[in-house]
């Protein structure tokens, strides 16, 4: 059967490849936090990363907004948001994407089933960093974090372990890994903006929580906690929390091997390895903190 | 007509840059043009820039803020960023 190896979460900033192609002085911090994260989805050695993502208004907008969706084409281009940043043609893994959206359907998950588009940056920023030639297919998961209503985060986590279920019935010896997109406090363009920004961290302090409850491997905790009125006071798109928090449905109760935040953007990077066991205590890190 | 023409613009601003163009030259002919059409209280406000009120119309932040991103009808990100908080300032 197939194995789930592990994962890692990333922020997707459309600025973070410029600032680091320029140079600017944000760019070693960027270079040692994606270069981390990479390394250890590198020495994963997957055949085929899920991916999930959020769809930032420019897939799904006019003919509908699915809550969940699997992308099945056999690859697709992007970021179509910032044509400025490098283009790429992602490989997707077509076969077990379609795989994975039967199975979860038949699993009692509406998962819809996207055939022709284009990705935004969401999915394109983190591969830059992460996976630069592209060498490795994805099966894209999207979840409809940004326009309310939201998913619980319990059907998230839920729908990660339906497809870690999937991953079970492929072949012996395919390795699966998972990349979650995204934030845990953001806003953008809306009233909860910083005053000297268009876009702001209204919620620090529970930026810090998710922080300190993934480090602390209390996943089950964070799931209740992540409800949507908890989201919409940390941002607008602090529903991008749910794509972290199907990865580790994904990859089942454990504790991360790295995990740093940035918390002036109010996100974090971090790495897990599948099959370590959750901590013997339930002592949460303080935020921040680098696990070893 | 709901709010939805308004963020079905924001929308396509980010996807078509004949429309950019077009509400740059000549905005008022490109927002009447708009399908689904828009209500002459969100007409006059995308004039104007107004995106303060747009956002208590109930227009989507995240697609609204394009509009500062693209420097159309007045905008840029910074003149964007300021008429909301003005906006939300007393509640």
């Amino acid at each position: 059967m197939g194995e789930i190896v592990g994962g890692v979460g990333v922020p997707h900033t459309p600025h973070f490849p410029g600032i680091v192609d320029r140079g600017e002085p944000l760019a070693g911090e960027l270079r040692r936090l994606y270069g981390t994260v990479a390394r250890h989805l590198t020495g994963l050695d997957p055949d085929v990363i899920i991916f999930f993502t959020c769809d930032h208004y420019n897939i799904f907008f006019i003919e509908s907004l699915p809550i969940f969706s699997i992308g099945v084409a056999p690859s697709a281009g992007g970021p179509s948001d910032y044509r400025e940043l490098q283009a790429y043609e992602i490989p997707i893994a077509s076969g077990l994407a379609r795989h994975i959206q039967a199975h979860a359907v038949r699993s009692g998950f509406d998962v819809g089933m996207s055939q022709e588009f284009e990705f935004d940056h969401p999915v394109t920023v983190p591969l830059h960093f992460l996976t630069p030639t592209m060498q490795i297919p994805i099966v894209p998961v999207f979840i409809g974090g940004l326009m309310p209503p939201l998913p619980p985060a319990w059907r998230c986590h839920g729908l990660g372990a339906v497809i870690a279920e999937a991953v079970t019935q492929l072949p012996d010896g395919m390795r699966v890994a998972g990349i979650a997109s995204g934030s845990f406090s953001l806003e953008i363009g809306g009233p909860l903006i910083s005053p000297h920004s268009h876009t702001g961290v209204p919620d620090l302090k529970w930026a810090d929580r998710v922080l300190a409850l993934m480090g602390a491997g209390q996943v089950d905790v964070l799931v209740t906690e992540a409800n949507e009125e908890r989201l919409s006071r940390a941002g607008n798109a602090a529903g991008e929390l749910l794509t972290w928090i199907a990865l580790l449905g994904m990859l089942g109760a454990s504790s991360p091997v790295f995990l740093e935040a940035q918390r002036d953007f109010g996100h974090a990077y971090g790495a897990w390895q599948a099959g370590l066991p959750r901590p013997a205590t339930s002592q949460e890190l303080p935020a921040g903190r680098r696990l070893p | 007509m709901s709010i939805y023409a308004v963020n079905k613009i924001c929308y396509r601003v980010v996807h078509e840059p004949g429309l950019r163009r077009a509400l740059a030259e000549a905005p008022e002919e490109a927002l009447r043009a708009a399908q689904p059409p828009l209500s002459g209280d969100e007409l006059r406000a995308l004039l104007a820039g107004d995106v303060g009120t747009l956002s208590k119309l109930g227009a989507n932040n995240f697609l609204l803020h394009q509009l500062g991103r693209f420097k159309l009808l007045g905008l840029d990100l910074p003149s964007y960023a300021e008429r909301i908080r003005a906006a939300y300032r007393n509640g």
